[in-house]
């Protein structure tokens, strides 16, 4: 058994070999990020925000940072991907692949780009959204981060066509860890639908996914940012998608989480200008042991900006899913509107949810509620199916996927909306009897 | 500011009518704490070798305990050592055994504060034990009372009179290492109330303690241990008062209720302590264990609470629900205003099957308060069918006041269905506007729209305090409308 302090040394060793983005400022930011992770490490059970995920499991494993080269061809990719016909960046294991990817014929004014191939100094774009101090996984992500996704895209340039990243788990290297850092940015009245797609080839492979997402959206920016997580249920992926959005924006974020032993989700926006308007969604379906973790905020900063947030999941087998959503509505921010629900399905014996809607408002002119449910299949229902001549294993499945797709008709995408229903169709339970 | 923020200004500063000092001598061991001070109060009180050994666990185990910080409340360190842990009034005799003995000056105290000590008990029906600081100094309707094999008496007494049952029960429900506060009650506890119903027996009256801090300098730490056995039904209510003073007062009482085969109990608190003044000077600590076991099948227990006091609250009156069919039911309505401070909320552990409980929670703040609700229900692995509805409600009166919500879930078996709501919202402009429109002045129409807004608590009260808390609530929020 290793001990924490083995644990967390394993991580900061690792730091000094990470040569991305090799400026003066963005290794200032690197030094800064390992002595609070020196400080703090991984966080545990006795945080609040990690009541009911453990890191002990992720602490024991022996992660590898090289991983074997492996090429995989444009057939595989295109059957990995949610989409067809979009702009593409695919990292595998770690590594970004140039032609994998299709990044030509950008229209001027976007730029789209891996991080490890940006000629200009970004570091002032970096740990903009995120807050170093807090204990969790932002320390270590700054610290070890390798690649990643950039997207900058100039003013009133509306982006039609989907950008779609893929990130690849081949499963040829045994438990390699990935560490990556995204950077989205939509300046005045752009517009963009941006997909993070995490997938594994192989259902045994292993390994460890850290991510971190910053979105900027200035004003009247429009960003559908969707997320699947389709990980293999042997690995670990831990992820933030951290938002700021200016007067007038839209963030429609969508957070499909399938995979994982562990799987953990921070998604946070601040709202920080009039009108500003957010959209969440969420679904996570688990089963065997797997543990799904969703941790979302909402800061209402200023007066008259709006969320919508509904997260859904689905529990079978032996599995365990977290749901955390904290709506924080600040002093002076009137005529707030926050809404936000949680609705969970148990389906099995052994499965477990945890869930805390929690809101928190300084401001009296607001209207804010929330809803959380746990239940399982209506009888009722199941009998009115038996009744028209279904098994009950349809019939639950019928249920049970009529209950998870509810989520995806809020999305605005019809395209995405159909391919991730498709998804879904595959990943239902089948059989599951309570 | 506006007009009607003026208006909630004037109307939120009414006076605290309760916060008056009776001059009586009183007993008082000398502010500190340490094994001495407990084997002090043990001697005093004449208590058997267990009761000791038990008080001086607890103290050991509280000094290996840290003070609980996660709750969402900020106050100054409470310096233990500062605190006189007993207070007593000075006894003329070996203790008044009628009301005819009891000190005029205290029979007069709770005549202001409307406790019905005398013959209004009789036709209010009340059986009231009072305590005094430290001590029970009267109680009512004793004799009446065990004609049906009742018992009601200060805990103190029940000590000497029935030590088994103490010894079976107390800290069966609250153990001393459940939390910081508990631990020192447990250790420290000078008085309280005592019931137990027997088997079969309906109390044929609501059983009723009056709590008032008079004396500075103290703390006030009662424990109140109530079993109703197999069939048996009671109704406690409990109410409290503090006097006016700059210094905060602490008030960390336990509660212990236990629920045998198809009893019930019903336990209704209206928690006036003193708030403190507009600018957060003074007033209570008031930071209560309050828990229940339904043990027996098919058992109720029923909280119900109106906190308009209290410069700080921390408590949540939690249910344990073991027998299968038991129901444990949660009504409460918190207002804060000035700088009060508010951290409530209930419990509900399901451990038995087709267990159900309600969870009704209405918080209004005003004024620069904090009002928050913290709450838990747990499926347990074996908690078939089990059943739970969550309605947590906030108002917002003025824009300097906050509101929270924290509920935690937890569900560990598949047949629980569990739902939970909250809404948060001020008091609406079209809702005004109808009544005003109606020819009732703003004042009115807050007050009817608030007492409307707590009607679903309110109707759960027994009648002699819905009337109280009707009137506490007007009081303290008449025409506050940010």
């Amino acid at each position: 058994m290793k001990q924490l302090a083995e644990i967390h040394t394993a991580f900061i060793e690792r730091a000094d070999d990470v040569s991305l983005l090799n400026t003066p400022a963005v290794n200032a930011l690197r030094q800064k990020a390992k002595a609070q992770f020196e400080r703090h490490g991984l966080p545990g059970k006795k945080q609040e925000d990690w009541k009911y995920t453990s890191l002990w499991q992720l602490g024991q494993e022996q992660f590898v940072y090289q991983a074997v080269e492996t090429t995989l061809d444009a057939e595989t990719i295109d059957r990995l991907a949610l989409v067809t016909g979009s702009y593409r960046l695919v990292i595998v294991d770690g590594v970004f692949q140039p032609e994998l990817s299709r990044l030509a014929d950008l229209p001027q004014g976007v730029k789209l780009q891996a991080m490890s191939q940006l000629d200009a100094d970004i570091a002032d774009q970096l740990n903009q959204q995120i807050d170093l101090e807090k204990p969790g996984f932002n320390a270590l992500n700054t610290m070890l981060f390798s690649e990643g996704l950039y997207l900058h895209i100039a003013n009133d340039i509306q982006l039609s066509q989907t950008i779609e990243l893929v990130v690849v788990n081949s499963g040829k290297t045994a438990n390699l860890a990935v560490h990556l850092r995204h950077l989205v940015r939509l300046e005045n009245g752009a517009k963009a639908t941006l997909i993070e797609h995490y997938v594994a080839v192989d259902d045994a492979a292993t390994g460890l996914n850290d991510i971190v997402t910053e979105v900027a959206l200035a004003q009247d920016a429009q960003l559908e940012h969707y997320k699947l997580q389709q990980e293999s249920v042997t690995s670990y992926h831990v992820a933030t998608m951290a938002a700021h959005q200016a007067e007038g924006s839209h963030w429609h974020n969508a957070n499909i989480s399938l995979g994982g032993k562990l799987a953990r989700n921070d998604v946070h926006s601040r709202l920080e200008g009039e009108a500003a308007h957010l959209t969440m969604s969420g679904l996570y379906l688990v089963a065997g042991d797997q543990h799904v973790d969703n941790h979302t905020r909402i800061d209402h900063s200023v007066a008259n900006t709006s969320s919508d947030e509904v997260y859904k999941g689905v529990m079978d087998e032996k599995s365990h899913a977290v749901f955390n959503g904290k709506v924080f509505v600040h002093k002076d921010a009137q005529k707030t509107d926050a809404n936000q629900s949680n609705h969970n399905l148990l389906l099995s014996r052994g499965c477990e949810i945890d869930t805390k809607p929690e809101m928190e408002i300084y401001a009296d002119d607001v209207k804010c509620g929330h809803g959380s449910t746990v239940g399982q299949i209506d009888m009722d229902q199941l009998f009115f199916l038996r009744a028209r001549g279904l098994d009950e294993v349809s019939a639950r499945s019928l249920l049970t996927f009529a209950f998870a797709v509810d989520v995806l008709e809020r999305l605005p995408s019809d395209e995405i909306k159909q391919a991730l229903s498709t998804v879904i169709e595959q990943r239902l339970p089948r059989g599951a009897k309570v | 500011m506006t007009d009607q923020t003026q208006q909630l200004e004037t109307l939120t500063r009414k006076e605290y009518s309760a916060g008056f000092v009776t001059d009586i001598e009183s007993d008082s061991l000398p502010p500190g704490l340490n094994e001495d001070v407990i084997r002090e109060i043990s001697r005093i009180k004449n208590e058997p070798e267990f009761l000791l050994e038990w008080r001086l666990k607890a103290y050991r185990h509280w000094l290996t305990m840290d003070t609980p910080i996660w709750a969402h409340v900020q106050y100054p360190e409470v310096d233990f050592q500062a605190i006189s842990y007993y207070s007593a009034p000075k006894k003329k005799t070996d203790g008044p055994k009628s009301l005819d003995e009891v000190d005029p000056e205290l029979l007069r105290t709770y005549e202001k504060l409307g406790v019905p000590l005398d013959e209004r008990a009789r036709l209010a029906g009340v059986a009231v034990d009072a305590v005094f600081d430290s001590v029970s100094v009267a109680n009512t309707f004793q004799d009446k009372l065990a004609e049906q094999g009742i018992i009601f008496m200060p805990l103190s007494k029940a000590v000497q009179e029935y030590p088994e049952l103490i010894k079976q029960y107390l800290g069966s429900v609250v153990p001393y290492q459940d939390n910081y506060y508990a631990a020192l009650n447990s250790a420290v506890f000078s008085d309280g109330s005592f019931v137990y119903i027997p088997k079969g027996v309906r109390c044929p009256m609501e059983l009723s303690t009056y709590f008032r801090i008079n004396a500075a300098n103290t703390g006030q730490f009662e424990r109140t241990l109530i079993i109703a056995d197999d069939d048996a039904y009671v109704s406690y209510l409990e109410g409290c008062t503090a006097p006016m003073r700059d210094e905060n007062q602490l008030h960390a009482a336990v509660v212990e209720l236990v629920a045998m085969n198809r009893a019930e109990i019903k336990y209704s608190t209206v928690q006036n302590w003193y708030p403190g003044d507009e600018n957060g000077k003074g007033g209570i600590y008031n930071f209560v264990t309050k828990r229940a076991a339904c043990r027996g099948e098919s058992s109720k227990v029923s909280w119900t609470q109106v906190e308009t006091g209290s410069a700080i609250t921390w408590k949540y009156p939690s249910v344990v629900l073991q027998g299968d069919n038991s129901v444990g039911e949660f009504y409460s309505v918190a207002v804060t205003n000035n700088m009060q401070q508010a951290d409530t909320g209930t419990k509900m552990i399901h451990l038995g099957k087709n267990t159900s409980s309600t969870i009704i929670s209405k918080g209004i703040s005003a004024g620069r308060s904090q009002n928050a609700y913290r709450g838990l229900v747990r499926m347990g692995p074996n908690a078939e069918n089990a059943r739970n509805y969550t309605e947590c409600d906030s108002l917002l009166m003025g824009d300097r006041c906050a509101a929270h919500t924290f509920p935690y879930i937890e569900v560990k078996n598949p047949t629980a269905k569990v739902e939970h709501e909250a809404s948060t919202s001020k008091i609406s402009e079209d809702q005004l506007f109808y009544c005003k429109q109606r020819g009732l002045d703003t004042e009115d129409a807050v007050s009817m729209i608030v007492n409307g807004f707590c009607k679903q608590v309110i109707r759960e009260l027994p009648m002699e305090f819905a009337v109280e808390a009707q009137n506490l609530l007007g009081l303290s929020l008449e025409g506050s409308v940010g």
